[in-house]
C-alpha cells in the first residue's frame, strides 16, 4: 500500500476503527474502504488480530483482594487526613508541607539568633574583661608609682637601683600620676610591671606618595625610627608600605593618633606582654654575677696562692665577665622593647584600575597567544601521554579484572530486562 | 469473564470516553439519570465517602488486575500489585486532583508500580542470582489458543507490545497512551500499527505450519 495508489495511510484505517478520526477524516476513509479491497482486506486483518486478543482472558479477582483493598479504604476514610480534605484537597498538601517548612524555618531561626545572641554576649564579656584588666593594669602602675617614693629608702643594691629606676622611668613614660617624684627613687618593695607591648595597624590611604613622607615626619616627630620598611609598587596593583616602627611608650598615644588620621583604619590591634618576671630574673642574675667578681678580684689582690691559681681565679674573672656583659645586653634589649612599643603598619593606596595601553601590536600579541596556545595543547597531550605511559599498564589490569565480571552482569541485566 | 473488552476495533459502538475536559461538575451533572464519573467518586472519595471508593474499585479491579496478570508471570504477585496499585490511590487520594482522567491517573500509578517491581526483579536476578519467573504463567485454564496469543504478544518489542496492550484491553486513546509512556502521538501510532500487524503474522504463522504437518501426515497416510 503507498500513498499514490491509496489516499489514506494504512494507520489510518487502523486509527477509523479504533474510533480516533475526527468525523470528517472517518467518511473519507470509510468512503476508501468501500472501494478499496486491499484497504479493506487491511481492516479485515486488524479486526481479525484484535479478535484473536479478546481470547486472551484472565480469571476475576480473587474475593480476598478485594476485602484487603475495602478494608484499607473504609481506614483511610475514617483517618483525618480524607475528611479535612473536603476543603480543599491542595490546601491540605500544603498545609502539611508549610507546617513542617515553617516549624523548621522557626526553629532555624530560633538557633540563629541564639547563636548571635550568645556570640554578642561572649564578645561583650570578653571586652569588658579585657578593659578591666587593663585598668587593672594601669591602676597598679599608677599605685606602683606612688608607692615608690614611700619605699625610697634602705636599699643599698646598685642592680635594684638599676631596676627600680627603669621601672620606674618605664612608669613615667607610660604616663602614670606618681611618675614625677620617681627618680629619687633607690628601689622599690614591689617591681613595677613591664609590659613590652605591640601595635598593629592596616590603613588605606588616597595619595600614597604624601602619606609616606608624612610618615616620616611622624616618626620623627615622635623620636622614633623604622626597624624594617618595605615600600612596593606592582603593575595593575595599589603601591603598599609594610613598616615595622619603633615608638617611645610616652609618644605612642599621641602617634597613633596622627597615623589613625593619615587615611583609613581597617584594621587595629594592639597586644601587651608583660616582661617584669624576666627583667627581675635578670636583675638578679646581674647582681649574683657582680658579687661573685668581686670577691674573685679580692681573692686576686690577696696573691697568696701559686702562679696556677692566679691564673686560674683570672680565668674565672674573665668568664664571670663575659657572663655579667651577656645579662646586661639581654637586660637591655628588654627595657628596650618596653621603652619602645613596636608598631607594625600597613599602608595600602585605594586602588583605582587602570587602563593601561596594551603592550605591542595586536599581531604581535595574537601570534604571541596562538603560540602559547599550541605550547598548551602540545603540554596537554603530552601529559596525557605521559598519564597513559605511568598509569596505563595498571589501568589495563584493573580494566581485566573489573571490567569483564562489569560487562557480563550487564549482559545478564539487559537479557533479563528484554526478557521481563 | 469480568475482563476489560478488548479494543474497540471490534466495538466501534462502545460508548465514547470522557475527555480530559469533562471535569466532574457538581452542580451540573445529574447523578439520577447518569453514573457519576469516576474523577467525581475519586473527589467524593478524598472528602470522605467511602461508598465512592467502592464504586471505583468495582469498576475498576478486574481491569487493574487484567493489567498486571497480562503483565506478570506469577498470579499471586498480579494479585499483590493490583492491592499496591489500589492502595497507592488511597493513599495519595487527599493529593487528588481531578485535572486528569481517573483511568489515566490509575495505570500511570500502575505503571510505576509494574516499573518498580521489574526493575527490583531484574536487578536480584542479575546480582542475586535469583531466578526470574518463566515468561509463561502457570495456565490454570489452559487452551491452546490462548497460550499462542500469549507467545504471540510476547515475542512482540517491548514499548510496541506495552502500547498494544494499553489499547487493547485497557482501551486506552491514543492520546492517553502517549501521555502515559512520553511518547509523540505520531509514534504510538505507529508502534501500535506496527505491533498488530507483526501480531497478526505471529498468529498466523503457527496455524500455517499445522496445515502444512496436518498435510504432510495425511500424504503420508495415502
Amino acid at each position: 500500500m503507498n500513498s499514490v495508489t491509496h489516499p489514506i495511510a494504512p494507520e489510518e484505517v487502523m486509527a477509523l476503527l479504533d474510533g480516533e478520526l475526527s468525523q470528517f477524516d472517518a467518511q473519507a476513509v470509510s468512503a476508501h474502504l468501500e472501494d478499496c479491497v486491499e484497504c479493506a482486506s487491511l481492516a479485515e486483518r486488524l479486526r481479525a488480530t484484535s479478535q484473536s486478543l479478546s481470547e486472551w482472558i484472565v480469571p476475576p479477582v480473587p474475593s480476598s483482594l478485594e476485602e484487603s483493598v475495602l478494608i484499607h479504604a473504609a481506614k483511610t476514610t475514617h483517618s483525618p487526613l480524607p475528611a479535612m480534605a473536603g476543603r480543599s484537597i491542595q490546601l491540605s498538601f500544603w498545609n502539611w508541607r508549610l507546617w513542617a517548612v515553617g516549624a523548621g524555618g522557626a526553629v532555624t531561626v530560633v538557633l540563629v539568633l541564639v547563636a548571635i545572641a550568645a556570640s554578642m554576649i561572649y564578645h561583650e564579656d570578653h571586652s569588658r574583661h579585657a578593659s578591666l584588666a587593663m585598668n587593672e593594669m594601669v591602676t597598679n602602675q599608677d599605685a606602683a608609682g606612688n608607692a615608690k617614693p614611700q619605699s625610697a629608702a634602705g636599699q643599698s643594691f646598685e642592680e635594684d637601683k638599676q631596676s627600680a629606676g627603669f621601672a620606674a622611668g618605664h612608669l613615667q613614660q607610660m604616663g602614670g600620676a606618681g611618675g614625677a617624684g620617681i627618680a629619687s627613687i633607690g628601689a622599690l618593695a614591689v617591681p613595677a610591671p613591664m609590659i613590652a607591648r605591640t601595635v598593629s595597624l592596616t590603613i588605606v590611604v588616597k595619595d600614597f606618595a604624601a602619606t609616606r613622607t608624612l610618615l616620616d615626619s611622624i616618626v620623627a616627630r615622635h623620636h622614633g625610627y623604622a626597624a624594617q620598611l618595605t615600600a612596593a609598587t606592582a603593575e595593575n596593583a595599589p603601591p603598599s608600605l609594610q613598616a615595622s616602627l619603633r615608638i617611645p611608650a610616652p609618644e605612642l598615644a599621641a602617634a597613633i593618633d596622627e597615623l589613625k588620621a593619615l587615611g583609613r583604619v581597617q584594621n587595629e590591634s594592639q597586644s601587651g606582654e608583660e616582661v617584669t618576671q624576666q627583667h627581675t630574673d635578670l636583675a638578679a642574675r646581674l647582681k649574683n654575677s657582680r658579687e661573685t667578681e668581686e670577691r674573685l678580684r679580692a681573692i686576686l689582690e690577696q696573691r697568696t696562692g701559686k702562679i696556677e691559681d692566679v691564673l686560674q681565679v683570672e680565668e674565672e674573672i674573665a668568664r664571670v665577665r663575659g657572663e655579667i656583659e651577656s645579662i646586661e645586653a639581654e637586660q637591655q634589649v628588654l627595657e628596650h622593647r618596653v621603652e619602645f612599643v613596636s608598631v607594625d603598619l600597613q599602608l595600602t593606596e585605594e586602588y583605582t584600575a587602570q587602563l593601561n595601553p596594551p603592550s605591542g601590536s595586536v599581531s604581535n600579541r595574537l601570534h604571541n597567544a596562538f603560540v602559547t596556545g599550541l605550547r598548551n595543547a602540545a603540554e596537554t597531550v603530552l601529559g596525557l601521554v605521559l598519564l597513559l605511559e605511568e598509569y596505563g599498564p595498571a589501568l589495563l589490569i584493573w580494566l581485566a579484572i573489573l571490567g569483564l565480571p562489569i560487562l557480563l552482569l550487564g549482559r545478564r541485566y539487559r537479557k533479563l530486562r528484554a526478557k521481563h | 469473564m469480568q475482563d476489560a473488552l478488548p479494543a474497540s476495533v471490534l466495538h466501534s459502538e462502545a460508548k465514547s470516553r470522557p475527555t480530559m475536559n469533562d471535569a466532574p461538575n457538581d452542580s451540573v451533572a445529574d447523578s439520577s439519570q447518569a453514573p457519576p464519573s469516576d474523577e467525581k467518586l475519586m473527589v467524593d472519595f478524598s472528602r470522605g465517602q467511602a461508598d465512592a471508593f467502592s464504586v471505583l474499585f468495582t469498576r475498576y479491579k478486574q481491569p487493574v488486575f487484567g493489567f498486571f496478570r497480562r503483565r506478570v508471570t506469577d498470579p499471586a504477585q498480579a494479585e499483590e500489585l493490583t492491592q499496591e496499585n489500589f492502595l497507592a490511590v488511597l493513599r495519595a487520594a487527599a493529593r487528588y486532583q481531578p485535572d486528569a482522567l481517573f483511568r489515566t491517573y490509575l495505570y500511570a500509578v500502575g505503571f510505576k508500580i509494574l516499573r518498580d517491581y521489574r526493575r527490583k526483579t531484574t536487578f536480584r536476578a542479575t546480582f542475586l542470582g535469583e531466578q526470574l519467573p518463566d515468561r509463561e504463567p502457570v495456565i490454570e485454564d489452559a487452551i491452546e489458543a490462548k497460550a499462542l496469543i500469549r507467545d504471540a504478544v510476547g515475542k512482540l518489542e517491548r514499548l510496541d507490545r506495552e502500547i498494544l496492550l494499553l489499547r487493547e484491553f485497557e482501551q486506552l486513546s491514543y492520546a492517553e497512551i502517549a501521555d502515559l509512556l512520553c511518547l509523540p502521538l505520531n509514534t504510538v501510532r505507529s508502534r501500535l500499527f506496527r505491533a498488530r500487524q507483526a501480531l497478526y503474522d505471529l498468529l498466523a504463522a503457527p496455524a500455517s505450519q499445522f496445515a502444512t504437518r496436518e498435510f504432510a501426515e495425511s500424504k503420508e497416510r495415502l
